[in-house]
């Protein structure tokens, strides 16, 4: 999986800035942009704490988090289950909890489970639905947010969220950059 | 460290402040001295302090708050006034192993006797001092009473301590009305060291440079160290040895399970150590156990005839001319203690002797096995019993004390051996998978006129003889031989089962399968009849009547140790607690609610239970109310007997929802709560309503039996619910929890 | 050197600030009245509060207490006379008792913040604390006792 990626990367993460696409290459390739960066949202390592409902999921199979937890009203958990109850700012190997820094739950108008490519995408784009960030904001929280940043060093024999996330703010900055077009409703990476 | 000075007791850590700790018994020192000490139980002060020992083990089933509250009211003693000594291990007590649901039902009568034994003293001492007749005399509220006149329990005990112990055939009991405070709910006596956190587990006491030990043990029962490198675990902070376990001998019964012990300074340290140590492991013989394959096994062997346990009439004529046969196999994996507290114990040697300090059932087997494992005769051993955090059958095994033991020898200091929650799980003494086929044949009215039961597990006795191949008849007392049946061709057969993991108890033990297999059948036979489940279970069991051996098909039943006399198998009985739990749940007007019932003697008491199940938001089985109606004959403390009950629906459900350890290549697949997983608090009943049938009969068992009807009772209320039959624990694995 | 309040009073640790906070209480100050039970946050029975919230002291590292207060359930109360403390005694609660001071230091914090909790909030709150006795119902019920509420 890391492999496609990188690859993918190469054929388009790099365009050769003195020969700018005609405007529909330019779409096509934004979509295309989106469609590979979403292949790390859709990852259970993601979209795990991204839920559609009031609880978080694990593993691979994304089964309910259990303990059982709720996200509460500031998504951070329930009095006596918050989540830093018992996630630290970082990864406890012998205890195997995976910890980073603010350690929550994705609000719930910022669901991804169970979304296509496309949905994630204009949430992504909505001040309403994406924390009232701009693009450049959006750019920013992929590229460099400690919290994202677990998805590739999540520990304990966790699979990683697919590449790096260098390569998923230059993914997302070039999306942006290509004019932050989304993919098509059926379209998945 | 930063210790308190007043923690020390002659240079140790271990405060012996009374009510806050199990302390050792004094009443050896107190008897060489003054006061009255008829025996090891009770002793009288000449302040008038009343001590009397706790020789069970508190593992949260209330013996602390039941036993010595019987002997204090047998004495006439005010309850304010009494002290509790818990008693090391020592054979002067008799049989100390808190097992079996014994403590009461083995020991009622002849703990009564001692302490009236103190009583009749107490008056034979006033009616000298008063030259009166002592039948003319009471002992109650602490003192001895003629007429108005009274004379303290303290007054009196020097003079009764010259007296001669009475003859046990002299020593009158109470009549049941004089005594005062049992036969009710009893107050909880350690209530208020566990809230405020100062009870003592076994993990909780210090002796001065003590080191903590985290061991390493073989992956696979009977696997061994090849060799290993210290270096690393050594680098760790803190750390301080790495010693090698002894490598168990023969049959494993109690010997500690081998390995490599990191021993440190605190640990978290050892912990880390441990981690650290690098081992290349010979996994041995079971490396090949396979428990999904193993299970094919299973059912291979109960597919064949097996080796008769129980017979009555023909099964095979009735079977083959029956008008319908209904048949099911059943399969309850192997099932782990997980005790909230994970075994540990320390331990300090010196001069030849060692002295423990553990969280055991059986202080004597823990001294028995000290001196097998250090080669010192068992005079030389000394344990002290500390507060268990639950035990469930697990904390009998004496392997963790001698580890402490072993290791305090080895380091030339005291030594407190820590399991990790992964070691109690990979390392357990598992509770027998099993595989049974029920064959029952109807006659063309539907009537049951065969029932065929063939069961196939590794029984516990594989753990101390290796040559063991499967269950003897005796075996099968727990809910096979001794199930009543109104059938007349009845067969039970005992089938091939050889172990590859380390067989232990486990509360209520083999009942727990065989409970299940057998509530859920008559279940089945009730749908397949279309009949009411309640009616058709009253039909199976049949009218009331004491239920012979002839009638059972057995030359003899082990009856939980107790004679058949006293302890018959009594159908009216178990026809009560059927009646009286379905009337609480309102079985007849259930309308649209799915309720599973079942009902199970074990440990001679009498247990029914009605389950509600529901499906929750997420279309998964959830269990909403629960109704338990129990008859353990005489209940000493009725409020230890209500939370039993309430904790065996908690126990059961947990083995119906969850339980269930795997093994792969030898390794248990599970290791903490994320995969070996409990009941939590969202998913209890709303309510468990219990009742206790009053009676004056005889004590029976109140620890375990509560547990065997609850997982019959979920499948069959999910039966009731659903339409599926649930033939398999646990749920987890039908998806449907 | 990690400085830090525990009940009440300040401690000096000089222990490796990785040191989950559980074995730095248990180990080296003392307090054992707080239990392991899992070593990975699972079972609840290490619960202490930080600053007032519940954590599981068996995975917080003890640098994360540095500067803070810790309260242990031999703090919950100078004498045992916690409401919910006087509950679970009244109720007969416990009944091997090894969960029941991570049950007390989570309900405790609970009430704190929400004096009257509905039922959901009870089992909500206290779902990460195990107890293999099975004293869940009267849990529940000593908690509403505790907030002066009907307990049925």
């Amino acid at each position: 999986m890391r492999r496609g990626l990188l690859l993918l990367l190469v054929a388009c993460a790099s365009p050769r800035p003195e020969q700018p696409p005609p405007a529909q290459d330019r779409a096509e390739r934004s979509r295309a942009l989106f469609l590979q960066a979403s292949r790390v949202f859709l990852h259970p390592r993601c979209v795990n704490c991204h839920p559609d409902g009031d609880s978080p999921h694990q593993g691979m199979e994304a089964r309910l988090h259990d303990p059982p937890v709720l996200r509460g009203v500031a998504d951070e958990g329930v009095v006596g289950m918050r989540c830093d109850s018992c996630h630290q700012e970082h990864n406890l190997e012998l205890a195997r909890v995976p910890g980073a820094p603010h350690w929550h739950l994705a609000p719930r108008f910022m669901a991804w489970e169970g979304k296509s490519p496309r949905q994630i995408c204009e949430q992504m784009k909505d001040p309403q639905r994406n924390g009232s960030r701009t693009l450049s904001q959006i750019v920013e929280h992929n590229a460099h947010d400690k919290l994202v940043a677990w998805g590739w060093s999540p520990g304990h024999g966790r699979e990683p969220a697919p590449g790096t996330q260098e390569e998923l703010g230059k993914l997302v900055a070039a999306w942006v950059e290509s004019g932050a077009e989304c993919p098509a409703e059926g379209a998945r990476p | 460290m930063a210790i308190t000075r007043r923690e020390f007791v002659g240079g140790l850590l271990i405060s012996l402040a009374a009510g806050r700790v199990l302390a050792r018994t004094r009443l050896a020192q107190a008897s060489s001295g003054a006061g009255l000490t008829p025996n090891v139980f009770v002793h009288v002060a000449p302040d008038g302090a009343v001590t009397i020992v706790c020789h069970r083990s508190e593992m949260g089933q209330g013996v602390r708050s039941t036993l010595p509250a019987l002997l204090a009211d047998e004495l006439g003693a005010d309850p304010q006034r009494v002290r509790i000594d818990q008693a090391d291990g020592d054979k002067k007590y008799g049989d100390q192993n808190t097992d079996g649901s014994s403590s009461i039902r083995n020991r009622y009568e002849e703990l009564r006797r001692v302490a009236a034994a103190a009583r009749a003293m107490l008056i034979a001492a006033a009616a000298k001092k008063w030259g009166v007749p002592a039948d003319s005399l009471q002992a109650r509220d602490h003192a001895v009473w003629n007429g108005k006149r009274s004379l303290g329990f303290g007054e009196l005990a020097d003079a009764a301590g010259k007296l001669p112990v009475p003859k046990p055939e002299e020593i009158k009991l109470r009549p049941r009305s004089e005594m005062k405070h049992v036969f009710r709910a009893l107050p909880l006596v350690d209530g208020p060291a566990i809230v405020n956190g100062a009870a003592k587990f076994g993990a909780d006491l210090r002796l001065e440079g003590m080191l903590v030990a985290v061991i390493a043990r073989p992956p696979v029962v009977g696997g061994k160290v090849v060799r290993f490198d210290p270096k690393r675990a050594l680098a760790v902070p803190g750390v301080k040895r790495v010693i090698q376990m002894p490598q168990p001998q023969g049959a494993v019964g109690f010997q500690p399970w081998g390995g490599v012990a990191v021993l440190a300074e605190n640990t978290w340290a050892a912990m880390r150590g441990r981690e650290a140590l690098q081992i290349e492991w010979d996994p041995g013989a079971n490396a090949s156990y396979d428990s999904d394959r193993y299970r094919g096994d299973l059912s291979a062997s109960v597919h064949k005839p097996g080796k008769p346990a129980r017979n009555v009439g023909d099964v095979e004529s009735a079977l083959a001319k029956a008008a319908r046969l209904v048949e099911a196999e059943y399969h309850v994996p192997h099932l782990a203690h997980v005790p909230m507290e994970p075994p540990a114990a320390l331990a300090r040697f010196g001069d030849g002797a060692c002295e423990v300090w553990a969280p055991t059932q059986n202080p004597q087997a823990a001294r028995t096995e000290i001196a097998r494992v250090l080669g010192i005769p068992e005079e030389k051993t000394t344990c002290h019993v500390t507060f268990l955090g639950g035990a469930f059958g697990r904390k009998s095994k004496a392997d963790f004390v001698s580890e402490a033991a072993f290791l305090a020898r080895e380091a030339r200091v005291p030594v407190r051996v820590q399991w990790t929650r992964e070691d109690d799980v990979r390392h357990d003494y598992y509770n027998a998978v099993n595989t049974q086929l029920l064959t029952a044949g109807l006659d063309s009215e539907g009537k049951v006129i065969a029932w065929r039961q063939r069961t196939a597990f590794p029984p516990i006795a594989t753990t101390f003889d290796a040559s063991v191949a499967g269950p003897r008849e005796g075996d099968l007392q727990q809910g096979v031989t001794d199930l009543p049946l109104a059938v007349p061709n009845v067969r039970a057969e005992t089938c091939d089962a050889p172990a590859h993991a380390r067989i232990g108890w486990l509360r209520s033990v083999y009942n727990i399968f065989h409970a299940f297999a057998a509530g859920s059948f008559i279940d089945e036979l009730a749908h397949a009849r279309k009949r009411d489940p309640r009616e058709s279970l009253l039909e199976v069991i049949g009218p009331p009547r004491i239920v012979t051996l002839a009638e059972l098909g057995i030359p003899q039943l082990r009856n939980y140790g107790a004679p058949l006399e006293k302890h018959p198998i009594d159908t009216a009985r178990l026809r009560t607690v059927i009646e009286r739990a379905t009337k609480m749940a309102n079985w007849d007007n259930r309308s649209t609610r799915a309720l599973g019932l079942a009902a199970h003697r074990s440990f001679l008491c009498y247990v029914a239970a009605v389950i509600s199940v529901v499906r929750d938001r997420a279309g998964k089985i959830a269990v909403d109310e629960a109704w338990v109606a129990a008859d353990a004959g005489t209940v000493v403390n009725v409020d230890r007997a209500r939370s039993q009950m309430e904790g065996a629906v908690l126990f059961g459900m947990s083995h119906a929802f969850y339980g269930g350890a795997t093994m792969k290549g030898g390794v248990t697949e599970q290791s903490n709560f994320h995969d070996y997983r409990l009941i939590r608090m969202s998913q209890a009943p709303r309510r468990i309503h219990v009742e206790i049938v009053e009676s004056e009969g005889p004590p029976c068992g109140i620890g375990e039996p509560g547990v065997p009807p609850i997982a019959p009772a979920i499948a069959n209320a999910i039966f009731a619910l659903t339409g599926q039959r649930i033939r398999e624990l646990p749920l987890m694995r039908a998806g449907v929890v | 050197m990690i400085r830090l309040q525990v009940n009440g009073a300040n401690r000096e640790l000089d222990v490796d600030p990785e040191m989950p906070l559980l074995w730095a209480l248990r180990d080296v100050l003392g307090l054992t009245g707080t239990k392991y039970g899992c070593g990975q946050a699972l079972c609840g029975a290490c619960t202490v509060h930080l600053d007032g919230e519940v954590v599981r002291s068996c995975v917080t590292p003890v640098g994360r207490a540095q500067g803070r207060s810790v309260i242990t359930i031999e703090g919950l109360s100078p004498d045992g006379s916690h409401p919910l403390q006087k509950a679970w005694c009244d109720l007969a609660v416990p009944q091997c008792g090894f969960c029941q001071a991570g049950q007390i230091m989570t309900a405790a914090a609970l009430l704190a913040k929400s004096p009257k909790p509905r039922d959901e909030e009870i089992d909500h709150s206290l779902a990460g604390n195990l107890c293999r006795c099975g004293t869940y119902g009267r849990i529940r019920a000593a908690i509403k006792r505790a907030a002066g509420m009907a307990e049925e």
